[in-house]
């Protein structure tokens, strides 16, 4: 009987076996990395209609983020300010600057500004800055060095296992109320920020849901 | 997939913007304006042409750099649009809370409206108002959806074509001038009666300037035999008040004053004397004798059913008995076929009660009905206690079929029609549609474009009473005052601002209309009283605002004499016919519908998709007959011609109902309890022009309704029409409780000897305790809230305030007529209606429906079960237990396996088998062919607090988690986290805030101090199958009535269920009969002793 197949088919069902086992290692290990939050949100950092320096008000300036921001103390929203309150100052503070100019156009016709939105949560997830400010964790731990960022990116991931990270171990992130906002403090290190992160829990009565009911709606 | 994202709406603009909505009916266009860097069109809103031209020149500059940048390819682009002046008060994320007023004909409502990012979101009750504290009706929590409905109108028409406002105001100023000239002869005015104050005044102003105009008021339901008998026996504008909480027995002549013609204080009234805390606890007692099943029959200790021409003979009966003097004269009266114990010893009850009794008498009744029971309650000494008279005066108006003489003899030129719907709802034998096109101009402002608006020369679009100034007599009469919440949506105008062009009213620079508070404030400088500077008036009228009515406004209790003398008018014929009844003679009674009311609601989703109470009918109206009536007339003959067909769907013969020469071809449904030879007739269908909701909805009544009998009319006859059948969407088909015990209750009396009895009647008191596989779950009472309810069968009269309120707060969509056929409509929470025992004749296995049975009501939404069944069968665990007990619902987890719904005992879980929210509901089985989207008014509607939800998913009642976090959270916030719990029942849940009854309670069980713990610790507290051990955390406070035992039949009141238990020896099965649903407690077996 002569072969019918030549010698070498002999290796390719083995051969199929490897490659579709690289292959689908390969895509999980890409999905794993490229297609999750940490790479997709990280770093974006989209330009703004008006080219807004938070290192220049913050840092030089020394302005408070609740100046602008207004309602994060009390409301689940933390607000972009609205133009009438950079004209608080830039009414008089380089009140020609060209850069400025779409923000007098704001102020004068009654047109929004179209800021760009960077750190955008899911419809269903129902974030509330209030809780979260007012527990003792900083604007830092979401948002990164605003206070450093001349054009603002995307800093942390914000996915829920992310979330979870925190929300399991509050004591990793908290700091005393005074620092919230204050987004240059550390602490000495990671050993004496869990301890104080338990003291606070203690006295503070942390105990963030971790039940779905807290976050979707 | 494409993510969509939405811009927030503009500001400062905001005014143009949500003025015209074919900017976004067109998805497509506001697609493209979403796609662009900035909004479409930002050069025609402001400014001049050099600023513009500067402002894009920039724009497009950073456009081009942000085109250029890749960040749009990275990420599709959203965007943050703050405003760019803050308005005052508004924290994005946070509402404000204004009171406002809902005008009624009979009364308006206090209310307090939750107001999102400048939009009503959510309507509740005024908390400060003695008549409310707090709760709301069913009309109340729909209304917001009238606010937003896309098929408003928001237009300006002229003869049928589009116009606009200038040339209606040129247009009227030329009729101004020829009435100036004429002192307005040929002018008159056809208005709806929503009792304001303001209009009130201005109608006298408009009276004062044009002393030839006529104005007349036409409400279809409203009635006027109550306000007759009462200015007859106590003077001109003499009105009865009701203090129903100070009365210990009540008779009610076809009143429903727990559902239709409720006030709030009326079913709060009623209830405070049914708390049942203990079996000692006193009972108030309720008789009715009525014409239909209504939820007041269904809260009644001993209910006489009797057609409504009859019932003037238990009121002429019931005056003998109790000896009331001054009484009318009464025509021939009908003779009664009933035990005349059942009078006698109602009598002997009223008059034990004296000044504690009350009678009280529905509107429908013919005016011998009111006078005599105005002179019985006299008699009773129950004025100055039960029952109050006050005073109203109004300017004088004239009557619709004065008017129409007016009409018919030329005398009016001009015709403004302001609210209603004449053309729809007038008498049909004053033939109104011809006396419309007979007026030489006619200008209507309707909210709606409908019937009367096409036969207008003129239609203006009406604004809500969210959207307008004004004021309003509320249901105890002080003066309310009505807010605006927001901008009119489409440029609609209010009667008032009309009526303020017409005086020449200022309006202010550059407007024609009066927009703001001017009329009202005028009218409350009035009412208010002096003031002695100008500060302490606008103080007053802050607080007036503020508080959404005046302080100690409502009127004083007079104490005017009773004198009602022999010379009244009697009725007419129709109305009252000692002939007998039969089914050559039968009687029709008109009652405004319970949902679409005169037929105003007929465009209101909610509304029409929510069940009526007794009847479970949505989406449709039917002629209410008995069985009895039914098998006579030979369209009815056992289950099978009104019954189940093979596909479950719910059907009647169509019938055609004839009186005095008019007929109308209408489908009926056989209500249990329902008086034989009377047809009831549910108003407000059948309208032929109206939205896309109401349209071919139901069958209009008001062909049959005329003006010489609006309310009854005896002399019908009524044939089969053949072949013809309809088919109907009903809620709850059937009302058995296949054995279990599902509602319990008892008589007081009962509850007395057996304290116990409520465990006694479960299936849990005699079987093995259930030993779990599962752990119950351990809660933590100290460090977390655990939340439950209870809900009180004894006080619940199934107004469906709750069900709206639900539907309201949770974004729950409509799901239209078909689906509901299909059992998928997607209430939260629904009223369950069981019919119980009979005190006539049941004979149940030979297929004849009992004649007189009682009901008892029961809400029911999710249990939050502790051990729930739902929770462990998710595959993907899109439903758990949180650790404060409730059952938490993630719709972004959920994949639609509809397991969770499969097991749940109670079938409380709804799922949403297409995309109620987006899709039309006519064209759901097309599915991704089928047009998408939905209209921006209707997305404003939606509390932002709660996931809209989309095809696929599962969802149930969370006992509003998003109120439970946002109290958390705030008072975590308020007390800078040093306290780790909210305050005793400072939370209420939607269908608890609405619920006027107080029938749920919920709370915090982990707080001793909590009401909804005290209310668990009753004896009448018990578990919906608590043999399942579902641990759920909503429990049932079981139903007590309270018979008087000498009244026929006393000793069956209540105790259908205990007499099927106990007389029943060992066991169940020996009790259910031989047909698979018999109920038991309905079988005969119990009742022979």
């Amino acid at each position: 009987m002569a072969n019918i197949f030549p010698r070498w088919t002999k290796w390719v069902p083995l051969k199929i076996i490897i490659a579709l086992t690289c292959m689908g290692t390969m895509t999980a290990v890409g999905v794993t990395y490229y297609f999750t939050p940490k790479y997709t949100r990280v770093g974006y950092q989209p330009i703004q209609p008006v080219a807004f320096d938070h290192s220049l008000h913050v840092n030089q300036l020394g302005m408070d983020c609740r100046y602008c921001h207004q309602s994060v103390e009390v409301s689940a929203h933390s607000s972009v300010p609205s133009t009438q309150t950079c004209m608080t100052c830039h009414t008089q503070v380089k009140n020609e600057s060209p850069k400025l100019e779409i923000v007098r156009q704001s102020w004068e016709t009654g047109q929004s500004i179209p800021w760009v939105k960077i750190h955008k949560a899911p419809d269903y997830v129902y974030f509330n800055h209030a809780i979260h400010v007012n527990s003792g964790v900083s604007c830092y731990s979401c948002h990164g060095q605003i206070n450093q960022m001349a054009v603002v990116w995307h800093d942390q991931p914000q996915s829920m296992g992310w979330c979870l990270e925190c929300h399991r171990q509050p004591e990793t992130k908290l700091r005393p109320k005074e620092e919230i906002y204050n987004l240059d403090w550390k602490a000495e290190s990671s050993k004496a920020q869990r301890e104080m992160g338990q003291r606070f829990v203690k006295d503070w009565n942390i105990n963030p849901p971790e039940s779905c009911a807290g976050c979707h709606r | 997939m494409k993510h969509i994202f939405q811009h927030p709406p503009e500001t400062g603009t905001a005014k143009a913007y949500w003025r015209s909505v074919e900017d976004f009916s067109n998805t497509e266009q506001f697609q493209g304006w979403l796609n662009r860097e900035f909004p479409q069109g930002a050069s025609e809103f402001w400014g001049d042409g050099v600023s513009r031209r500067n402002f894009l020149r920039l724009m497009g500059a950073s456009m081009a750099l942000a085109g250029l940048g890749l960040s749009a390819c990275r990420r599709p682009e959203a965007h943050i649009v703050p405003f760019s002046k803050t308005p005052e008060w508004q924290i994005p994320g946070r509402t404000l809370n204004f009171a406002t007023s809902m005008p009624r004909r009979r009364g308006g409502v206090p209310l307090l409206v939750n107001s999102y990012s400048g939009r009503p979101i959510k309507v509740e009750g005024n908390p400060s108002h003695s008549l409310s504290l707090g709760k709301s009706d069913a009309f109340a929590q729909s209304s917001l959806l009238d606010l937003y409905d896309p098929d408003r109108s928001h237009r300006f028409v002229k003869a049928g074509s589009a116009s606009n406002q200038e040339e209606f105001v040129k247009v009227l100023g030329e009729l101004k001038q020829s009435w100036a000239s004429s002192q307005g002869k040929g002018l008159a005015v056809l208005s709806e009666d929503n009792l304001s104050p303001t209009e009130d005044r201005l109608r006298a102003e408009l009276a004062a300037k044009y002393p030839s105009s006529v104005w007349s008021y036409y409400e279809p339901a409203l009635g006027s035999h109550d306000r007759a008998a009462a200015e007859a026996a106590y003077g001109k504008g003499a009105r009865i008040k009701l203090d129903v909480e100070k009365a210990s027995v009540i008779l009610s002549l076809d009143s429903d004053f727990l559902g239709d013609e409720a006030t709030l204080s009326s079913i709060r009234g009623f209830v405070q004397g049914r708390q049942v805390e203990n079996a000692d606890s006193p009972m108030n007692r309720l008789y009715v004798v009525e014409s239909r099943y209504s939820s007041t029959g269904g809260m009644a200790d001993h209910r006489l059913r009797l057609p409504a021409s009859r019932i003037i003979a238990v009121a002429a009966a019931l005056a003998k008995e109790i000896g009331a003097k001054n009484l009318p004269i009464f025509p021939d009266l009908p003779s009664l076929d009933i035990d005349p114990g059942w009078i006698n010893e109602a009598a002997k009850d009223l008059i034990a009660a004296g000044s504690s009794a009350l009678v009280v008498v529905g509107v429908g009744q013919p005016l011998q009905v009111h006078l005599a029971v105005l002179a019985i309650n006299e008699a009773l000494g129950a004025r100055g206690n039960t029952f109050q008279v006050t005073r109203l005066e109004r300017p004088d108006s004239v009557s619709l079929t004065d008017l129409v003489t007016k009409i018919r003899a030329d005398e009016v030129t001009d015709l403004l029609v302001l609210g209603g719907n004449p053309v729809y709802n007038a008498p049909a034998d004053l033939d109104w549609t011809s006396l419309q096109k007979s007026v030489k101009s006619v200008i209507r402002l309707g909210y709606y474009e409908d019937e009367t608006s096409e036969l207008s020369g003129w239609h203006l679009p009406q604004a809500h009473y969210l959207e307008t100034w004004g004021d309003a007599v509320l249901q105890e009469g002080s003066h309310g005052c009505i807010q605006p919440l927001i901008l009119p949506l489409h440029g609609g105008l209010s009667s008032i601002q009309l009526l303020g062009l017409l005086l020449d009213v200022p309006a202010g620079e550059g407007k024609i209309f009066v927009d703001g508070p001017e009329l009202v404030k005028e009218t409350f400088m009035r009412k208010a009283g002096a003031f002695a500077t100008i500060f302490d008036f606008e103080n007053a009228w802050n607080l007036f605002v503020r508080d959404g009515f005046l302080k100690d406004s409502a009127p004083r209790v007079e104490t005017a004499a009773f004198a009602v003398s022999g010379t009244v008018v009697p009725a007419t014929g129709r109305e009252v016919s000692p002939a007998p009844l039969g089914k050559d003679n039968l009687e029709v009674v008109f009652i405004a519908d319970s949902k679409v009311d005169d037929g105003r609601y007929i465009n209101n989703g909610w509304l029409q998709e929510v069940p009526d109470v007794m009847t479970k009918l949505t989406w449709d109206n039917a002629a209410l007959l008995s069985s009895k009536t039914a098998g006579e007339l030979g369209i009815y003959s056992g289950v099978q011609v009104q019954g189940i067909t093979a596909d479950g769907v719910y059907y009647s013969d169509v019938i055609t109902i004839t009186v005095d020469g008019r007929s109308l071809d209408v489908p009926f449904l056989v209500v249990p309890g329902h008086p034989d030879y009377s047809i009831t007739l549910p108003l407000g269908y059948g309208h032929e022009k109206t939205g896309r909701v109401g349209q071919g909805v139901g069958f209009n009544a008001y062909q049959l309704r005329t003006s010489t009998a609006p309310h009854l009319v005896t002399g019908a006859t009524v044939v089969k029409t053949s072949a013809k059948r309809h088919d109907f969407a009903i809620t709850q088909e059937h009302w058995s409780m296949e054995g279990r015990d599902i509602v319990r209750e008892a008589p007081i009396a009962y509850y007395k000897d057996n304290p116990g009895f409520v465990r006694a009647l479960g299936i849990e008191s005699h079987t093995p305790e259930n030993k779990s596989f599962y752990k119950t779950p351990a809660f933590d009472y100290v460090k977390y809230h655990q939340w439950g309810m209870t809900v009180d069968l004894t006080t619940c009269v199934g107004c469906n305030a709750c069900v709206l309120a639900c539907q309201a707060e949770n974004n729950i969509p409509i799901v239209g007529k078909d689906q509901v056929k299909k059992g998928r409509e997607i209430h939260w929470i629904r009223i369950d209606r069981y019919f119980a025992g009979s005190q006539r004749d049941i004979e149940m296995g030979k297929g004849i429906i009992p004649s007189d049975p009682e009901v008892v009501l029961q809400p029911v939404m999710c249990m939050h079960c502790e051990n729930a069944p739902c929770e462990t069968v998710c595959p993907v665990n899109a439903t758990i237990h949180n650790e404060e007990g409730l059952n938490v619902m993630a719709y972004n987890r959920c994949i639609g396996t509809r397991y969770c719904a499969n097991n749940c005992p109670y079938k409380v879980r709804r799922f949403n088998w297409f995309d109620y929210n987006q899709r039309q509901l006519d064209q759901l089985y097309w599915g991704p062919l089928g047009p998408k989207g939905v209209e921006e008014t209707v997305k404003m509607s939606k509390n932002p607090n709660v996931t809209v939800r989309m095809r696929g998913v599962m969802e149930k009642c969370t006992f509003c988690v998003q109120r439970i976090e946002t109290a958390k959270i705030d008072h975590k916030v308020k007390t800078q986290r040093t306290e780790r719990k909210i305050p005793t029942d400072s939370l209420q849940v939607a269908c608890q805030q609405a619920c006027p009854a107080d029938a749920i309670v919920f709370g915090d069980l982990s707080d001793p101090e909590s009401r909804v713990n005290k209310l668990k610790k009753r004896q009448l507290n018990y578990k919906l199958l608590d043999y399942l051990n579902t641990q759920p955390r909503l429990s049932y406070l079981a139903r007590v009535r309270n018979p008087n035992m000498k009244m026929p039949g006393a000793e069956l009141v209540g105790m259908s269920l205990v007499n099927s238990r106990i007389h029943s020896h060992g066991g169940h099965h020996d009790v259910h009969g031989t047909s698979g649903d018999k109920p038991a407690e309905y079988s005969t077996e119990g009742r022979a002793h």
